[in-house]
């Protein structure tokens, strides 16, 4: 790999969470699995240090934990007529990501807040980001068997914090490096 | 080539029932070979391996799942000569024999004809292991022929397998090609008029190429294709755009083709007629407009399991009729279950089901559309209606905005300036919230490209989940600092948002977050995150392409940095991303009545423009008055009473105010009054 400087690092270790995260997230929605564990809400460092629940808003309204955005998914997948469940399949076609903070440290454990340890920042130098991630996709509605589903479209914000369990685990790629404060979707 | 022949006059309902293998069955020690060569999917006899060959000689019947009786009767045979039969099938791989990719000088290749004029035609292969078998047997006493690769006709009944690329074997006419080592076959040729179950054999060598695989549709599946389609043709009436599937064992074409010796036959006859039926258009929606109604009628049937693939093929017809039959209760039509969404009429006249009190109630709970059954009135369109929309999982309900930006109403005042802003005046908009930190890019989701074509865009597009994360695009795509990000504007095509008036046409939702870095350099800043979701206008002069594209844009508002140079706004632009698409929503931000099972779990939905007084800070209200002076020419005295008035502060607003007012306005109004 060329030398690549400090920003590129940064941007590139951004790209990589923002993949990790949403393919594993839109995963899950199409198996109809929970997300829950994605959220800042039940991540011990950040209940202690008492940040704030990860804001949701769907379609323009506030819910106010993951687990209900979870019901509203299950509720999404009823088929009326039938009474049973379908598929709500969720397809990525683009996202796009920002870093917001990239030194970010709420929460953080104290050798990083502090700061004390000079190769410990460096090693954490591209994973204490702050980011705003917009993914656009496709959502449909239930198989072809039945007709032609419904579709729409889904615009989906997301603002990830470093999950502290996992940044002075370099090698660790998953999707829970990164956990969400703000998720802001729309579908139409 | 192949002659074809005509169809077989007179086969008899019940299955021939021809001889059966019946060397194999014997398990006698008449056989050079095994009873069933088993052939592999490219209808090549295929060599069992040495170490698996007991095991699958048992097995021989292709592993189709039917003919067990074959098998059976190979498993008799088998173990006394398998090694017999490894050690020929290893002599032959040296050799590079029968089983040979290519031609060996050493091979023959001869043409048998006489196994479709054969009882054995009834049988699940066509009778074509038995006829091997018999070639075998006959051929010679003293040394085991081996035959090599084998083609032959799918007997007997169209298929559908003939017809859609089932078990690569060919067909070519009525004719049965192998080959054998150049050795062995006079001692077939030999065999030439002896009479096999009841035919007489031709059998000739020839020079000719042996079909391939790939010929396979050829010849007798195409002959069968057009007796089927001709049965088609006859069976279609344009006028009801009716496909009459009714009485099928009557028809004569389709006796003639043996298609109801067994009703295994019969079940595929009808699989490929309804296959070859939707064939005949091109698209969906053709099909959907050609062929609205289906009979059934009189056809023995006792489940629909029998005639199930309609419901795949031919899935949007409106009329059904499946009278006369023997369908005698709910669960022999529960395979259609939510099958058939637009199905209209059913009829069942004729069938024990139509005895018990509650089908029609269990009917209409199937079939979303149905409205008649029997010729009676079952229900209301209205109520179709309401039952097609539940056929589907049900899109979450769409609510109006959501601001949530503090009492500032920073994100009203900022979207509301940025917008007409970014439309007419780019460069000023990049100077005035944009620093050297800020942060743009555009990704274009360019799939359909249903409306404007995406080259101006494509070339600037950060979708890092196109160009992935590892490409460098990814870091020149993203544009850094005002200037920068300016400089990239120009290049862009011009839009036009719509007015802010219009709630309905925008969906923005915003709240503030903590931990944005702060600017000063210590502890945190609280952030906006404001996600705007509409549709602009755009006209491209240099391509001249005009149209509307649909967008989504995120924006990251953080405190202003104490050194961006004047005007200095509280806040500035961290991140802005751009998202372009070509989805049309069907009803974009249709405003719904909340479902009642959705709880709002907190305040929702202040709709666009934010009512009551607006509180601004002196900044942004330096900055709506220098752009209504900007538009209107208008003084700063007059342009901040035309927004403080009744516009209350709305940008839009005001400017309409101003057209209005204009001609009542005194020449001091203006700046460059004369």
């Amino acid at each position: 790999m060329a030398n690549i400087t400090k920003d590129e690092a940064i941007i590139r270790s951004s790209g990589e969470a923002a993949r990790a995260f949403t393919d594993w997230y839109y995963t899950q929605l199409t198996d109809g699995k929970p997300i829950t564990s994605a959220y800042v809400n039940s991540n011990a460092k950040y209940l202690a240090a008492s940040h704030p629940p990860a804001d949701i808003c769907i379609n323009g309204t506030v819910v106010a934990t993951p687990e209900e955005w979870d019901a509203l998914l299950e509720q999404q997948r009823l088929i009326p007529f039938t009474g049973s469940k379908g598929k709500v399949k969720y397809e990525v076609e683009g996202f796009d990501v920002h870093v917001i903070n990239k030194d970010y440290r709420f929460a953080a454990p104290a050798e990083i807040q502090a700061a004390t340890d000079a190769k410990l920042m460096q090693r954490t130098e591209d994973a204490r980001l702050m980011m705003v991630v917009t993914v656009a996709g496709s959502v449909v509605f239930g198989g072809k068997e039945k007709g032609t589903p419904p579709k729409q479209h889904f615009s989906d914000v997301f603002v990830l914090v470093p999950n502290w369990d996992f940044v002075t685990r370099p090698k660790f790629k998953g999707h829970k490096r990164y956990l969400v404060a703000s998720h802001t979707y729309r579908a139409y | 080539m192949a002659p074809p022949t005509g169809p077989r006059a007179g086969t008899g309902r019940a299955p021939p029932r021809g001889p059966r293998a019946t060397g194999g069955g014997s398990g006698g020690g008449i056989q050079k070979r095994r009873a069933n060569p088993r052939t592999d999917r490219d209808g090549d006899v295929s060599m069992d391996t040495p170490a698996g060959g007991s095991g699958r000689g048992g097995s021989a019947s292709g592993g189709r799942g039917r003919g067990s009786k074959d098998a059976r009767g190979g498993r008799g045979a088998v173990n006394s000569r398998t090694s017999s039969r490894v050690v020929q099938n290893l002599q032959n791989y040296v050799s590079g024999g029968p089983v040979g990719k290519t031609q060996s000088k050493n091979m023959a290749t001869l043409k048998i004809h006489g196994m479709s004029n054969s009882k054995a035609t009834g049988n699940p292969d066509g009778g074509l292991r038995s006829l091997l078998t018999f070639l075998e047997r006959k051929a010679s006493k003293d040394k085991p022929i081996t035959i090599g690769k084998v083609y032959s006709p799918i007997y007997g009944p169209p298929q559908a397998r003939d017809i859609c690329n089932y078990d690569k074997r060919i067909v070519d006419g009525d004719y049965v090609w192998i080959t054998v080592r150049k050795d062995d076959a006079p001692e077939i040729l030999r065999l030439n008029g002896f009479t096999y179950a009841g035919a007489p054999l031709t059998i000739t060598e020839t020079s000719e190429r042996m079909p391939r695989p790939e010929d396979k549709i050829s010849k007798a599946a195409e002959e069968t294709k057009q007796k089927l389609t001709s049965v088609l043709a006859r069976r279609y009436n344009p006028e009801l755009k009716l496909l009459d599937l009714s009485s099928l064992g009557t028809d004569a074409i389709l006796s003639s083709m043996g298609t109801f010796n067994s009703k295994d036959l019969a079940e595929k006859a009808f699989k490929v007629l309804v296959v070859l039926a939707s064939q005949q258009y091109k698209t969906a929606s053709e099909k959907r407009e050609g062929i609205q109604a289906v009979s059934l009628a009189s056809n023995g049937l006792n489940d629909v399991v029998q005639v199930f693939d309609l419901a795949k093929s031919l899935p949007d017809i409106k009329r059904l009729d499946l009278s006369s039959n023997n369908l005698d209760s709910l669960s022999k039509i529960a395979k259609w279950q939510h099958r058939f969404q637009h199905l209209e009429e059913l009829h069942l006249t004729g069938n024990p089901i139509t005895t018990q009190p509650d089908f029609v109630a269990e009917l209409i709970k199937w079939f979303p559309s149905l409205q008649n059954i029997n010729g009676q009135i079952v229900r209301s369109p209205e109520e179709v209606a309401v039952a097609l929309k539940g056929m589907h999982p049900t899109p979450l309900p769409q609510f109006p905005s959501n601001l949530r930006d503090g009492e500032a109403n920073v994100a009203s005042i900022f979207v509301q300036v940025f917008f007409p802003m970014f439309d007419t005046d780019r460069a000023r908009l990049a100077a005035e919230f944009y620093d050297d930190d800020s942060w743009f890019s555009i990704q274009a989701i360019a799939n359909s490209g249903r409306n404007l074509p995406w080259k101006t865009y494509l070339k600037y597009s950060r979708n890092v989940h196109k160009l992935g994360e590892k490409n460098p695009a990814t870091v020149q795509r993203l544009f850094t600092g005002g200037n920068l990000i300016a400089d990239m504007w120009k290049a862009l095509p011009s839009t036009r948002h719509p007015s802010m008036e219009n709630p309905g046409a925008w969906l923005i939702d915003c709240h503030t977050f903590p931990n944005l870095a702060d600017p000063t350099g210590h502890g945190f800043a609280t952030g906006l995150l404001i996600t705007v979701n509409g549709q602009f206008e755009e006209s491209d002069t240099t391509e001249n392409l005009y149209g509307k594209r649909t967008f989504t844009r995120t924006f990251i508002l953080g405190p202003s940095k104490p050194s961006n140079p004047p005007p200095v706004h509280p806040y500035r632009v961290i991140s802005d991303q751009l998202t372009l698409h070509d989805w049309t929503p069907a009803e974009l931000p249709a405003v719904q009545a909340p479902v009642i099972n959705q709880v709002p779990q907190a305040p929702v939905a202040n709709a666009m423009p934010p009512a009551g007084p607006v509180i601004l800070d002196d900044v942004t209200k330096n900055q709506l008055i220098q752009e209504v002076m900007k538009r209107t020419g208008m003084t700063a005295e007059y342009s901040e009473l035309c927004l403080s008035g009744t516009a209350n502060w709305n940008f839009e607003l005001a400017l309409k105010s101003f057209e209005e007012q204009r001609a009542n306005l005194p020449p001091t109004a203006f700046i460059n009054a004369v």
